[in-house]
């Protein structure tokens, strides 16, 4: 922690930086993201086990974007992963954001789409043994089945969109949820608008999302959201032998044409 | 509120024989924003079209639905007649009450139902309609002829005649392609050569034809009459202005053993070539890859002789970059490779050859000076075997079509080898004889009845060597499928027709479609046979399907004149059905997020990015944008956008919204 301290202190100095975005103590042992932009700020930064949230979110909010060039604590896979995904996106430069990892003994400074991937080959992402095991638990199941989990778990959705708002890849500025002109997804949280819903937000990210959860941990009700999405990105990668979050410069699967593509599956 | 006028048509008994037509006419008048809608019998009609613009006058229309057959049929007549009476041709539309409605359903109540149905939408679309004015695009007068053979040479000769540009870009030193490797053509036995070469001859020296030799197309952008093609030109390491074609360096060139491309390996050719005497440009051309000089640097023989210094070892390959308003391709086939037969022996044997080898024996600048030796000792064949259909027609190891021109080929050669060898015998084995066309049938008859070619109905099992001839096992079919067994001197495989090595990726490069076989498509396989799916190119010749020369000029001439007709406007009206990237106003701009996923869903490459900025000429923000010129207005991108920025004019996303609402 404290090499961390000073290696965001040294570059906030130099000026190589304008602000490090990491982690604070919040209330009782939760951590919350936390804005250093000097070193009496940058002492208040922690980094533990408990510091879970994907920060990468924050990074394409408007207030945090116009600070300038930023420093972000990357203690999981996930960060770097959201990070090399919004460079394929073309949402941040290479080489724009720096990743501060905690690592052993010290703290690993990776600045560019490359170095990150570098760096993710080391420590892969793993899914939660929960996550895992319900995720193949679905994907056991019948469709009817299948079905009738979602919906059963979809009617207690009030869409509060604190799912949408947590995602690191939905930094849409305006979301096809809030459009009226015309409304497809109808607004109260109803069985058919809950289903579109979820049905849309897991569309939108088959082949982009990152799998850090953040979805799954945001839902006030404890809806497992987070496993639509990756179940969607199972079925990318099965496909197309790719996925998001792995690299910044590969296209998109669902999205890319190519002229060689043998359109096997139209029979 | 709107003033939509509903034309409901019977199409005669086509609709009318299921929907009650007046029932629907009365039905679509209560619908709101309608003020007028009646029936008749044939709207399409004169009369018909007449009371449509009437109407739209006498009742103030400012909308018109038209309830007939599909769009794709009467589309462009009705809003024709819509913009006559002085309506937005695209606040016309249609409803399609035939195809969708008559046609697949049974006279009842319901069916009128759905016809009323399927106006009520068509209403709701045109109420959110919106004017648009058609793109005009200019065109460019040149045009690419992709491949030099006798296709490529018509097709350019008969653009430049109307006095059009062409480029001729041909991938080999010279053009005349195929055709220039023939002997003589079936089925007036006249010498290939002579009737082609002046027409070589003519291309070449046409003010406006620019030949390209030894340059294949990199690269195509663009659309209809605004193409931008990248055409490498490989380096020929020979300075074509300098050289005079005097070919001492060809005489004087130590490495003269290499297998001769033009004579199909029959003989042998120098490093620095001409592929054959009558080539076009008439210039050599260094072949690197067996050049001593490029492959150990030393040598160096051509540019020491060179009266005029033309050698230029470090000539290097050149991209061209050209404006071109319309393409044909005429990039011709290339004959099954034969190592699929082994049970023929070719390879192992050297006298068991192909049908495109035994032309060269024939043909009077071959190998042999037209005399027919065989390969092995040069001795001159007394039996020759014909094996028909090697390959075509064979769903196991070669290829299910028929190559079309080898029937009338190996009965060709049996008469030229008839007429060289008095005394020989020729012996056919084929499935069938396929001579469908003029003098065709009879040319086959006079090589079976003058020229005493014993043709035998049935297949080869075998082929091996024996006392120094070659035995072929085979059955007669004919005769109760009795084994038949020829002890010949020579074997000539006519191989099937397949499409160009690499044709596939040419297509893809030039976005055109291609069958299984690799040949390329054509739009429509009886109504519009030289024109392919993507407008402003054009086909001609052999890379279509296989074919002979009479219709391979025929084609050619046929895509010169599908280009000499687009040629003849100054601009291109093309259809305002667009994507649009919307812009807003500050500070949001555009709801487009700029992730650009729509850019590699584009199959057009019409998609490109564009800065906002602001009065300093800071970048605030990077969105897409539509190129109205390219966008062909397929919707991917609306559909994959994820924030909907993007929506495609006359099928917005609010009409659509409206359209299913309405039910």
């Amino acid at each position: 922690m404290e090499s961390l301290k000073q290696k965001a202190k040294e570059l906030l100095e130099a000026g190589e930086i304008k602000a490090v975005l990491g982690y604070a103590r919040g209330t009782s042992d939760t951590r919350r993201p936390h804005v250093a932009m000097s070193a009496l700020e940058v002492d208040k930064l922690v980094a533990d086990q408990a510091c879970t949230t994907n920060l990468a979110n924050l990074l394409m909010k408007h207030e945090i974007k116009h600070l300038g060039k930023l420093a972000v604590v990357a203690s999981r896979p996930s960060t770097l992963r959201s990070l090399l995904q919004l460079t394929a996106e073309h949402q941040v430069a290479d080489g724009a954001i720096l990743a501060l990892v905690p690592a052993e003994g010290g703290v690993k400074q990776l600045g560019t789409a490359q170095a990150f991937e570098e760096h993710l080959a080391l420590v892969p992402q793993k899914k939660t043994e929960k996550d895992q095991a319900l995720l193949d638990r679905l994907k056991a199941m019948p469709r009817a089945e299948r079905f009738a989990f979602w919906q059963k778990e979809f009617s207690r959705c009030m869409k509060c969109y604190a799912c949408r708002n947590s995602c690191p890849m939905c930094y849409c500025e305006r979301c096809t949820m809030d459009c009226n002109r015309p409304q497809w997804v109808p607004v109260p949280s109803h069985a058919v608008g809950n289903q579109e819903y979820h049905l849309v937000r897991a569309m939108h990210l088959a082949g982009r999302c990152v799998e850090c959860g953040e979805c799954g941990r945001a839902c006030p009700v404890g809806i497992p959201v987070h496993l639509l999405t990756f179940f969607a990105e199972d079925s990318v990668r099965a496909q197309f032998g790719q996925g998001g979050g792995a690299s910044a410069t590969i296209d998109n699967a669902l999205s890319t044409f190519r002229p060689d593509d043998k359109e096997t599956f139209i029979r | 509120m709107s003033r939509i006028g509903v034309f409901t048509c019977h199409c005669g008994e086509n609709i009318a024989g299921t929907v009650d037509c007046p029932k629907v006419a009365e039905l679509t008048r209560q619908i709101p924003g309608v003020v007028h809608s009646v029936d008749y019998k044939y709207m399409c009609s004169d009369p018909g079209q007449t009371l449509i613009k009437e109407a739209i006058k006498e009742h103030k229309l400012d909308g018109v639905v038209v309830a007939a057959c599909s769009p794709r049929m009467h589309e462009p007549t009705f809003r024709k007649a819509a913009a006559e009476a002085g309506v937005n041709p695209y606040l016309c539309e249609m409803a399609n009450l035939r195809e969708h409605c008559s046609w697949v359903h049974e006279k009842n109540e319901a069916t009128t139902q759905k016809a009323a149905d399927l106006v009520r939408i068509m209403v709701e679309k045109v109420k959110h309609d919106t004017p648009l004015t058609p793109i005009k695009v200019p065109v460019t007068k040149t045009a690419l002829v992709v491949g030099g053979g006798i296709a490529g040479i018509q097709t350019a000769l008969d653009i430049a005649n109307a006095g059009h540009q062409v480029v001729l870009v041909e991938k080999s030193p010279s053009i005349g392609g195929h055709m220039s490797q023939l002997s003589e053509t079936f089925p007036t036995l006249d010498c290939s050569q002579c009737i082609l070469t002046p027409r070589m001859v003519e291309a070449a020296q046409h003010p406006n034809i620019k030949l390209m030799t030894y340059s294949e197309v990199e690269k195509v952008d663009g659309f209809i009459g605004n193409f931008k093609v990248t055409v490498r030109k490989k380096a020929k390491k020979v300075d074509e202005k300098a050289c005079t074609g005097c070919g001492l360096c060809v005489t004087k060139c130590p490495n003269k053993k290499i297998p001769d491309e033009f004579n199909e390996g029959l003989a042998f050719r120098p490093a620095i070539y001409v592929p054959f005497p009558q080539a076009v440009p008439n210039k050599p051309t260094i072949d690197t890859a067996n050049c001593t000089y490029f492959k150990n640097g030393k040598c160096g023989v051509c540019s020491k002789v060179c009266p005029t210094g033309a050698i230029r070892y470090d000539q290097e390959d050149e991209l061209i970059t050209m404006d071109i308003g319309a393409i044909v391709m005429a990039t011709g086939f290339k004959l099954m490779q034969t190592d699929k037969f082994p049970e023929y022996g070719y390879g192992k044997y050297k006298d068991v050859i192909d049908g495109m080898q035994f032309e060269r024996l024939a043909s009077a600048s071959g190998p042999t000076a037209g005399v027919i030796k065989r390969p092995s000792d040069g001795k001159e064949p007394e039996t020759v075997v014909f094996i028909a259909c090697s390959g075509s027609r064979d769903r196991a190891k070669g290829v299910p079509y028929c190559s079309k021109i080898c029937c009338m080929y190996t009965a060709k050669h049996t008469m030229l080898y008839k007429h060289k060898v008095h005394h020989g015998q020729a012996y056919v084995f084929y499935m069938d004889i396929r001579s469908a066309g003029k003098d065709y049938d009879e040319f086959v008859r006079r090589a079976i009845e003058e020229d005493e070619a014993k043709y035998i109905r049935g297949r080869v099992s075998r082929i091996y060597e024996e006392d120094g001839k070659l035995i072929v096992k085979g059955a007669d079919t004919l005769m109760n499928g009795e084994p038949v067994e020829i002890k010949a001197d020579m074997v000539v495989l006519a191989t099937a027709v397949q499409s160009q090595d690499r044709s596939e990726d040419l297509a893809q490069t030039l976005h055109i479609s291609y069958d299984k076989y690799g040949f390329f498509a054509e739009a429509h396989p009886k109504l519009r046979p030289v024109e392919t799916n993507t407008a402003g190119i054009f086909l001609a010749g052999a890379c279509q399907a296989p074919r002979d020369i009479p219709e391979t000029v025929a084609q050619g001439s046929a895509a010169g004149a599908k280009v000499a007709a687009l040629f003849s406007q100054d601009e291109l009206t093309r259809e305002p059905i667009v994507a649009v990237v919307n812009r807003q106003a500050p500070p949001l701009f555009s709801t487009c997020t700029g992730c650009f996923l729509c850019q590699t869903a584009c199959p057009y490459q019409a998609i490109e990015q564009e800065e906002i900025k602001d009065r300093s000429g800071r970048v605030i923000k990077t969105v897409a944008k539509v190129n109205p010129g390219l966008c062909q207005g397929c919707g991917t991108c609306v559909a994959f956008c994820r924030t909907k920025a993007i929506d495609l004019a006359g099928f917005s996303n609010e009409q659509l919204f409206a359209e299913l609402m309405t039910l």
